[in-house]
């Protein structure tokens, strides 16, 4: 099944040879969040923020760039820019036409993917594949810009769903990727802590940030992730997080210390066990410490 | 070779360019080398490679521009950061052949940063003599012998030279390697030799003689991925510490020296990752704690091999 739908292709207009960046915004829709369920109406503040955000990012440099998608339970889009042909937009209130755009095609598109899929199964966000899609959508802007323009280009994540193990591989893949082409992932949770996230932005040198209080969503959107990496590192951030880097048994799903791993699959366990059970290698058993017998004392 | 470039098969692009077109073959001899590879093959994970260059009087030819030693020496500033980059828990070591002696220039350890400023020094080192390929290999196994039975060792010769001079017969030598499981793969900078090819063959490694120097550099990125377990491999679980992150700023914590900073710069940091069994302190990871000998990792350590384990399916080309 070709369910990818991308954004119409056209030439962008990057001409400057000034340094350009592209902001890609992957807003977790998927209605099984937690959040969500129990209150649906925060998606449209976090829509309206995650808008204004965006219009922000551009109003910074006329040469910004901008992409967003929106990650559901099945499947992630990119909602703007669409796949269909730009609105053809007026002035409205005074408002800059390219805003006006951002906003109707978001929102257009939005619903279009909320009322097209309604399944009534709870199914965790696909978070991982979101930005292989996104990192792709990069891949492809660098390869078509013209020579001698610099483009930096980062992902910023925001989603209120709880961290799933099960994506663990395509977590580390893509984050592994993003650091090969210099690409910076940030994370705006929502709702819940999300260490796999966590982990992922430290590797690509990105922010990490839990909002404590989801009111005031845009301001801390505009406060931490609105400035550029290199900026960063003037302004007075939240403090890095300790990374908690370490790794869970595959047996219980427990962070240990001190662990074993298979030389063969590199799996790791907690308690010595002879076969592993990812790859089934029988391992050579330590030689049992010889414990001397006891002399037995003679009883007077 | 899906490497040869023929006249025939190069052609030029619509803005009349040609470099697009050796990307190209180059894209496309990678791709069918992904797609030979089996998923469900054993291989040797931890990986400890012995690197065997070639500082004979050969090496001053000039067929490799600058000279052989000076390009192979960029090349392996790459391929050394590169192979930590793609195997984060093996160890390297490097050892260089001349004037019919061996040298060992740097231990095994996984250091990328050590072992790229060990090499790039080579530079001045004067090209005298005739290599000793027996003298280099029994170093190098000497080494290779005393590491536990999971560890996959292996040896890459870099040999520019046609000529070796060696004390004694270099066919026991070769049969040591075999029976020590020691993987010796070589790349031919000039022509191909016998001795090289029989070392080759006998050990399970590869023989290749360079064409050019991309093909130089194709040749050495090969060895990045990490081989197939050697048949004597055994199996085994190592024990392993996942030390936390520690990041004290402004406490009473005292100020101290990582136990790893003895010959670089000692700096007096507060961050640092300790020991779970002794403590001890370390300002990277991964290593191997030199004070209880427990190896430390961080989880995406592990999590970078896992790509040569469960391959990704191949990606084919769709257009939109």
């Amino acid at each position: 099944m070709n369910n990818i739908v991308l954004p119409s292709e056209k030439q962008p207009e990057i001409t400057s040879t000034d340094e350009t960046s592209l902001l890609v915004v992957i807003l977790d829709s998927n209605p099984g969040q937690k959040m969500l369920r129990e209150n649906p109406h925060v998606l449209t503040q976090c829509v309206d923020s995650v808008i204004a955000f965006a219009n922000s990012h551009l109003m910074q440099k006329a040469q910004n760039k901008l992409a967003i998608m929106a990650c559901h339970s099945k499947t992630s889009q990119f909602i703007y820019p669409g796949p269909s042909k730009p609105l053809d937009v007026r002035q409205v209130d005074g408002q800059y036409e390219a805003f006006t755009i951002v906003e109707k095609t978001t929102k257009h598109n939005l619903a279009k993917l909320l009322s097209s899929e309604n399944s009534a199964v709870i199914t965790e966000s696909l978070l991982a594949g979101a930005i292989a899609m996104a990192l792709c959508y990069i891949a492809r802007i660098q390869r078509i810009k013209p020579p001698g323009a610099k483009l930096n280009c980062r992902i910023l994540v925001v989603t209120g769903s709880g961290s799933s193990a099960s994506q663990y591989m395509n977590y580390m893949n893509v984050f592994f990727t993003a650091q090969k082409q210099n690409v910076v992932i940030d994370v705006c949770a929502l709702d819940q802590h999300l260490s796999l996230l966590q982990q992922g932005c430290d590797i690509t040198n990105g922010l990490y940030l839990k909002v404590p209080q989801l009111q005031g969503l845009l301001q801390y959107l505009l406060w931490v992730f609105l400035p550029e990496p290199p900026i960063r590192e003037k302004l007075v951030l939240p403090p890095p997080v300790k990374v908690d880097y370490r790794a869970a048994c595959f047996c219980h799903r427990e962070l240990i210390d001190i662990g074993f791993v298979c030389s063969v699959c590199l799996s790791i366990f907690c308690k010595f066990s002879p076969i592993c059970t990812t790859c089934h290698t029988v391992f050579k058993v330590p030689a049992p410490l010889t414990v001397k017998p006891k002399k037995k004392k003679i009883k007077l | 070779m899906a490497y040869l470039i023929t006249r025939e098969a190069i052609k030029e692009d619509d803005e009349g360019f040609l470099e697009a077109s050796i990307a190209d073959i180059i894209q496309r001899a990678k791709r069918k080398r992904q797609a030979l590879k089996h998923g469900s093959q054993k291989l040797g994970m931890m990986r400890h490679l012995y690197i065997l260059l070639d500082c004979s009087d050969s090496m001053s030819n000039q067929d490799l521009k600058p000279t052989r030693l000076l390009c192979t020496l960029k090349l392996l500033e790459i391929f050394i950061e590169e192979f930590f980059d793609q195997n984060p828990i093996s160890q390297m070591g490097v050892i260089i052949m001349h004037n019919k002696r061996a040298e060992k220039i740097s231990d095994l350890a996984g250091n990328a940063r050590k072992h790229i400023k060990y090499t790039n020094s080579l530079n001045r080192t004067s090209l005298i003599g005739e290599p000793s390929l027996q003298n280099g290999l029994e170093m190098a196994l000497s080494s290779l012998k005393l590491l536990p039975s999971h560890a996959s060792r292996e040896i890459l010769v870099i040999m520019g030279s046609l000529t070796t001079c060696d004390p004694s017969d270099i066919n026991v030598t070769i049969d040591n390697l075999k029976q020590e499981g020691v993987r010796c793969s070589v790349i031919g900078l000039a022509a191909e030799v016998h001795v090289c090819r029989k070392i080759a063959n006998q050990t399970g490694g590869v023989y290749n003689v360079i064409l050019d120097d991309s093909h130089f550099k194709d040749l050495l990125f090969q060895q990045v991925d990490p081989p197939p377990a050697a048949m004597c491999l055994e199996s085994s679980l190592i024990k392993m510490g996942f030390p936390h992150q520690i990041n004290v700023e402004g406490s009473d914590e005292p100020l101290t020296i990582h136990v790893d900073s003895t010959d670089e710069s000692s700096k007096l940091t507060t961050g640092g990752y300790y020991c779970p069994q002794c403590f001890s302190k370390y300002c990277e990871l991964p290593v191997e704690c030199r004070a209880c000998g427990l190896t430390l990792v961080s989880a995406p350590h592990l999590a970078r091999s896992y790509h040569h384990l469960f391959s990704c399916l191949e990606l084919c080309r769709t257009t939109f």
